[in-house]
């Protein structure tokens, strides 16, 4: 196991820019998500971990030890590619047992049996063992990919969105075995998905990649509650952030905040946080876009006390809740319900968002301001995870 | 359940393809009927003649056709092999990398097929006698590559282009070096491309005519050239002729067969896709 660098990786392809000065320290035996959307140059950074891609600037090494010319079959490293790659006329069990039979890795038959029989146990796939990539589905070719990776004992795991053909449940239970094999392997595992929940339940740290940049890097809490930019804001979370444009005017001691609703101008006094007043005093903020995660607005059928009215412009039940979305004009309000109400689409609703849940972002550069109780969540989300 | 429509079809399909086989088989027959037939009653056509097999004595025991035949398959073995030894390669090249005028390089390969032989030939005679090719194994293995290679690289190439890449990369990490992922990982998946590519140039180089007429003579006398020799100037053997013709026929077809696995899947694209 190994302790992976790498330093202002660049690499193009073209006249496109895939990875645009990339660094990370992944520690020994860490979880470590990169995390984006497609096209981001997570998949490249991967490669060029394991030495497929040759970055044009920068350096990559394990503990230490710059790995830029070594090719990637002296790398010893594991890779689960995102389209399976399993070798076509080898059956599943040779398939999986491919590198220990290689000259660099080779272990004796009764080792590679029982390695094989441990992963295919763990990935429910025993009766698999037999056949062809061909007689596969995918799910079944991505178990594969993955068993392969997982008999071995690399310097490090790499995993291109292994979860992503599997059905739900399966998908699930693989999730939680991963974490628990990681956990008592004790292995460095780079892992790739555009799933913010397994981003989430999987990583000790991520790293939000965008157009070949890192964003952000830290534990999910940490990115989950004190985002760096409204882009991070609106990728951690199902359903999305709400972001809503307010403007601030000095009230007395405090603040009020006015945000508009279907071209009308609402004012709110903005609730009390010392730290939060005192950053829009020294930096004389005059509006920013408040963040409020989907469950904390509330919601009322009825008229009520601080609540404001608007329409129903989506009603979504998913399973054990549901999602709604309100028409505000210039944006839309997203926020969960309990699952069976009966919403009748473009009928009243009363909402009243927390905003002392609320991050600030600027509204210009998109960037963080800070949010309410920042010193508490921030304690809270820091703290060592292990 | 078939309604009488369609199987008036079938009926019709099976009548066409019927007088089709016929048409294509017949001159065959003709020929095998001919090799039996003594000088006199070559010319006869009914059906009704008295079979002999002294023009195959003729032929095979009292004169030099089996040279002929080892000639035959020295040059045209000897023109796959080189293919694939230099064909696969190129493939691989043509398929994996990229680099300048990459197509124009692929389809100046294929137009070597284009051109017609009679014309490249005379030049290349000449050619030939200065280098001292002329008339030797080396010379005609050489000049069949125009033939055999340009098949051999762009069936191959097809093969390898659908083999995804990542195979390769997975096959890297696995800790394989590049020539025991080409051997062990490449080629099982590219085997029955090259099989029937390696078989249909095999028998372009067996039929090839013009080249060995003038690119050789007294010491390499391949197949095809030597079935004129019983084409005298005074007089035509053609029962012997069609002893030539038939058994010059059988290397080809025994190879079609003992592959003939390999070629329906060969030919097809995408057999490779996992």
């Amino acid at each position: 196991m190994a302790r992976i660098t790498l330093e202002n990786i660049k690499k193009a392809f073209g006249k496109v820019q895939a990875l645009d000065g990339i660094s990370l320290d992944v520690r020994d035996n860490e979880f470590f998500v990169l995390f984006g959307p497609a096209g981001a140059g997570k998949t490249t950074i991967l490669n060029c971990i394991a030495g497929i891609t040759m970055p044009e600037e920068g350096t990559v090494s394990f503990d230490g030890k710059i790995m830029n010319l070594i090719d990637p079959a002296h790398r010893n490293v594991a890779m689960v590619f995102e389209n399976y790659a399993l070798f076509p006329q080898m059956t599943v069990y040779e398939n999986m047992a491919s590198a220990l039979r290689s000259k660099l890795y080779r272990e004796d038959e009764a080792t590679i049996k029982e390695r094989i029989d441990k992963a295919a146990k763990m990935m429910k796939m025993e009766k698999l063992l037999e056949r062809l990539p061909s007689q596969l589905s995918n799910g079944q070719k991505q178990r594969v990919a993955m068993g392969r990776a997982l008999v071995r004992t690399p310097n490090v795991f790499l995993m291109d969105e292994p979860l992503a053909h599997l059905d739900a449940k399966l998908r699930n239970s693989m999730r939680t075995e991963l974490k628990e094999m990681q956990a008592n392997l004790g292995s460095t595992c780079i892992y790739v998905t555009h799933d913010f929940m397994e981003a989430m339940a999987l990583g000790d740290r991520i790293a939000i990649i965008n157009k070949g940049k890192i964003v952000q890097i830290g534990s999910g809490d940490e990115i989950y509650y004190m985002p760096c930019n409204e882009f991070t804001a609106e990728l951690m979370g199902d359903p999305q952030i709400n972001i809503i444009p307010a403007e601030f005017e000095k009230n007395g001691s405090g603040y009020n905040v006015v945000i508009e609703v279907n071209g009308e101008k609402l004012k709110k006094e903005l609730p009390e946080d010392k730290a939060v007043f005192a950053k829009i005093a020294a930096d004389g903020i005059g509006k920013a876009d408040l963040g409020i995660r989907p469950q904390h607005i509330r919601y009322s059928f009825e008229p009520a006390e601080g609540y404001f009215k608007t329409t129903v412009y989506s009603y979504e039940s998913i399973g054990n809740k549901s999602v709604i979305t309100a028409e505000c004009g210039k944006y839309q309000l997203r926020m969960i319900a309990p699952n069976g109400l009966n919403v009748a689409i473009d009928s009243d609703i009363y909402l009243k968002p927390e905003l002392d849940r609320s991050i600030l972002f600027d509204s210009d550069s998109k960037k963080y301001i800070i949010r309410y109780d920042e010193e508490a969540i921030r304690a809270f989300a820091t703290k060592e995870v292990k | 359940m078939k309604t009488g429509k369609q199987r008036a079809l079938n009926i019709l399909m099976n009548v066409l393809l019927i007088i089709y086989a016929i048409f294509a088989l017949f001159p065959l027959v003709w020929m095998i009927l001919i090799s039996f037939k003594s000088d006199t009653e070559v010319f006869t056509t009914t059906f009704i003649f008295h079979p002999t097999l002294s023009n195959y004595q003729q032929v095979l025991l009292r004169s030099d056709y089996a040279r002929y035949i080892r000639d035959s398959l020295i040059v045209s073995g000897g023109a796959v092999l080189v293919s694939i030894i230099v064909g696969v390669p190129a493939a691989y090249a043509l398929a994996r990398y990229n680099f300048a005028r990459k197509e124009e390089l692929a389809f100046q390969i294929l137009s070597y097929k284009f051109a017609p032989e009679i014309l490249v030939v005379l030049p290349l005679f000449m050619i030939y006698q200065k280098l001292g090719l002329y008339d030797s194994y080396i010379g005609l293995i050489w000049v069949y590559q125009l033939i055999s290679l340009p098949l051999l690289i762009w069936v191959v190439r097809g093969y390898f282009e659908d083999i995804s890449v990542e195979i390769e990369y997975a096959a890297q990490v696995d800790g394989y070096s590049w020539y025991q992922i080409f051997f062990k990982m490449l080629v099982p998946l590219i085997k029955p491309g090259l099989v029937s590519s390696a078989l249909l140039a095999f028998i372009f180089a067996w039929n090839s005519f013009t080249f060995p007429l003038i690119l050789a003579s007294s010491k390499v006398y391949p197949v095809t050239v030597a079935i004129t020799k019983y084409l005298g100037t005074d007089s035509a053997h053609y029962g012997q002729l069609a002893v030539a013709a038939t058994v010059s026929a059988i290397p080809a077809m025994v190879f079609a067969l003992c592959i003939q696995k390999h070629l329906v899947r060969g030919l097809s694209f995408g057999a490779v896709k996992g």
